[in-house]
């Protein structure tokens, strides 16, 4: 199997074990409030990447560390940290030992409100991706999300427009202008489909799903109903928390993490403007000093004088720096993550709520 | 695990106590809990043992509640190990190695039993167990929890949990000897894993396995199919109780009624009103998250667009190249939700602003 044919082959498609599934679940609900991220090993088979097991990363104890905002920067760079690459290494030759695939396939990372594109992330995601052979994804687990009632969990990898960008490290408009790229082009988004083993197909089958389709015996009286284990105890029931009509918390929620992102998106903006004045500052002192350069020459030539270097001003006046557009880039791409939870939270919930009216307005058909 | 069994709990004489100080190892009643990644995690592992060994072994983790007597299981890994007809061997130094990398992801977790993958308990299995309940390195002074879950393929997946208490023979054998008492188990899936699990039970029907991940509005439909369904088949009971052709049943009747009842009764005007405003609220910040977005996109691209026309200042002041050419330095939308860099978009902010075309410093 030549490597250099697996590497033509572009990822299309992710695919998951439900064992992953169910391991980044529990990880991310136990870290919630903060982050938890983890790594994912796995293989490549002709476009399609299968991760097979997943182990979490290491991090600082909560308690331990006076600061929140540290413990979450930490846990959120885990996945480069030096100790934990070690961490990684070790966990994946000891996993070797029995029969789990070795090859390193990415890292996940969990979030609340879909609120993940950060520096870090694409820090993260780079350091993976970075190697060359390397299918790397990020899978993004959001908790919040996940628990109104369907499953999300998002796969993504940097586009390759952007990891050019990345790698020369320079976001300045003129090299964004020249390689055109968009807050859009950040990331590309991977499907995935979830894959169980036949030993674990057997055990969901077993498992009562729904209320017996056969006909069941008549209850004695109202508690043996209530209280009979087999109706109320069934672990793969149909999942009715996706019919519940709370609008109000993801809508403040949404707000406020729109309002977060305009006002990283004003600062930004102010920073640029800054760097507009200050940039224009120094073009007019440039231009004054040469004038009044050429105004002495022309004087020294009159009185026969050598004349003075034109282009010392270069020496003399630092032009400033222009900032990074990256962060901008980020902040937009974020915006639009946000846009579109809010989009797809609309549709759900007026369908809902027009089935609520219809259903309490006495008479009403339309 | 499609009956539940009644457990009768056997306290055994204990061996002498190793060490006077310490609190002698205790057979008191420990009941089980199982999260389902880490039985998952157990299947995984039995389906890719080597081709030569009937059963796998491996590490439980979890945590023990303050008195004992309730152990939850939240995590596991495996073991290498190899089974022959005399003898049995287990690498020791895998398992420290293990479970220090483990605790250190999971500091509040501990060590509390071991699992294996076939139902059978032999002597192998009584050594390895009382490897794992003894001081140091395990258990000591809690029982070892042993889980064994058998993964005969076209069979059911059936998942016993035992406690340990040392039986002797004679002293030569009381080492590879023990009592193994079943504890009762359970496996609980907290609420975090439901919507997971959902997916993953949606997969169970098909040739292949596979389920792809749906969308919101696509679980809702299906949640909602099924609710309908279940309400058909109440109407259909209830119907029939009125022509008589079944029993009535005043639990079910009476469990109708309560339900029934919770449906709030408001007024017509109430419910028209309080809809109008949370309908208007959702598309209220619908409209505005896409208002952002489009905003934020205008001002990126204003921001990076080529200079085409230099003459024009109004352009120009669009443009905004990089190379700080003078025009397009408007108030840019502060203080609002502007954002575009031009400031032609909606320049109704603050009455500084000079228009469209006009700078300002």
């Amino acid at each position: 199997m030549a490597d250099s044919g697996l590497k033509d082959v572009p990822l299309r498609e992710v695919q998951v074990e439900a064992l992953v599934v169910m391991r980044i679940i529990k990880h991310s609900s136990q870290a919630f409030p903060s982050y938890a991220t983890g790594s994912l090993v796995g293989m490549d088979v002709n476009g399609v990447l299968q991760i097979t097991n997943s182990f979490p990363f290491p991090t600082v104890d909560s308690t331990s560390s006076d600061d929140r905002h540290d413990n979450s920067n930490s846990a959120a760079a885990a996945p480069r940290a030096k100790s934990n690459v070690a961490y990684q290494n070790e966990m994946i030759k000891l996993l070797r030992e029995v029969n789990v695939d070795a090859q390193t396939t990415g890292w996940y990372l969990s979030t609340s409100m879909g609120n993940f594109i950060s520096a870090n992330t694409v820090e993260n995601q780079y350091f993976y991706q970075k190697e060359p052979n390397e299918r790397a994804v990020t899978l993004v687990h959001d908790v919040s999300r996940s628990s109104t009632g369907s499953l999300s969990l998002k796969a993504f990898r940097l586009s390759s427009t952007f990891m050019a960008a990345y790698k020369e490290g320079k976001f300045t408009t003129e090299t964004i202008q020249k390689s055109n790229l968009r807050y859009q082009d950040i990331f590309t988004e991977l499907p995935i489909t979830i894959h169980n083993s036949h030993l674990l197909t057997s055990l969901l089958h077993q498992l009562p799903a729904q209320p017996a389709k056969k006909e069941l015996s008549i209850p004695a009286d109202l508690a043996s109903l209530t209280h009979d284990p087999a109706l109320t105890h069934i672990p793969l029931a149909p999942n009715f928390d996706s019919l519940e009509l709370s609008i109000d918390p993801f809508l403040e929620k949404s707000c406020d993490l729109l309002l977060d992102s305009i006002e990283n998106h004003h600062n930004e903006l102010n920073n640029h403007q800054y760097y507009q004045r200050s940039l224009a500052r120094e073009q007019a002192k440039i231009t004054q000093w040469q004038a009044k350069r050429k105004a002495e020459n022309q004087a020294r030539a009159i009185t026969k004088q050598p004349p003075l270097p034109e282009d010392e001003w270069q020496r003399l006046f630092k032009l400033p720096q222009e900032p990074s557009r990256l962060d901008i880039m980020l902040n937009s791409r974020q915006v639009e993550q946000y846009a579109r939870q809010v989009d797809a939270f609309t549709a759900s919930v007026s369908g809902k709520m027009f089935a609520v009216k219809t259903n309490l307005l006495p008479g009403e058909l339309a | 695990m499609a009956t539940s069994n009644n457990y009768l709990h056997l306290a055994r004489p204990l061996a002498p106590a190793p060490i006077a100080t310490s609190l002698p190892s205790t057979t008191s009643p420990v009941s089980v809990t199982l999260q389902p990644q880490a039985l998952f995690s157990i299947l995984d592992h039995a389906s890719r043992r080597p081709a030569d060994q009937e059963r796998v072994i491996g590490t439980l983790l979890g945590t023990r509640s303050e008195d004992g007597t309730e152990v939850s299981v939240t995590n596991c890994y495996a073991i290498p190990h190899t089974e022959t007809g005399e003898q049995v061997e287990v690498d020791m130094d895998y398992q420290k190695r293990m479970l220090e990398l483990h605790l250190r992801a999971a500091p509040k977790e501990v060590l509390v039993g071991w699992y294996a993958t076939s139902g059978e308990l032999n002597t192998f299995s009584a050594l390895i167990q009382n490897f794992y309940s003894q001081q140091g390195e395990g258990t000591f002074p809690h029982p070892a929890v042993h889980l064994t879950v058998s993964t005969v393929a076209g069979k059911e997946v059936e998942a016993n949990t035992y406690i340990s208490a040392p039986i002797g023979v004679t002293p030569e054998r009381a080492a590879d000897s023990c009592l193994f008492i079943p504890v009762p188990h359970e496996i609980r899936y907290d609420e975090a894993s439901k919507s997971g699990l959902e997916m993953i039970a949606g997969a169970r029907n098909k040739e292949n396995r596979e389920q792809i991940l749906q969308t919101d509005i696509e679980t809702l439909e299906s949640a909602i199919e099924q609710v309908l369904e279940m309400l058909e088949r109440v109407s259909a009971y209830v119907s029939d109780v009125l022509d008589e052709e079944k029993e009535p049943s005043t639990a079910l009747g009476q469990f109708l009624l309560n339900t029934l009842s919770l449906a709030p009764k408001v007024d017509a005007e109430d419910i028209e009103r309080d809809f109008n405003n949370h309908i208007q609220d959702v598309l209220l910040v619908s409209y505005l998250a896409n208002t952002i977005r489009t905003q934020i996109d205008l001002s990126n691209r204003l921001a990076t667009a080529a200079i085409t026309m230099g003459g024009d200042s109004n352009v120009a002041a669009g443009a905004g190249g990089g190379d700080g050419k003078e025009g397009g330095k408007q108030g840019g939308g502060r203080g609002g939700r502007e954002g575009g860099r031009g400031g032609r978009g909606g320049g109704d902010r603050e009455g500084g602003q000079a228009g469209p075309g006009g700078r300002r410093e």
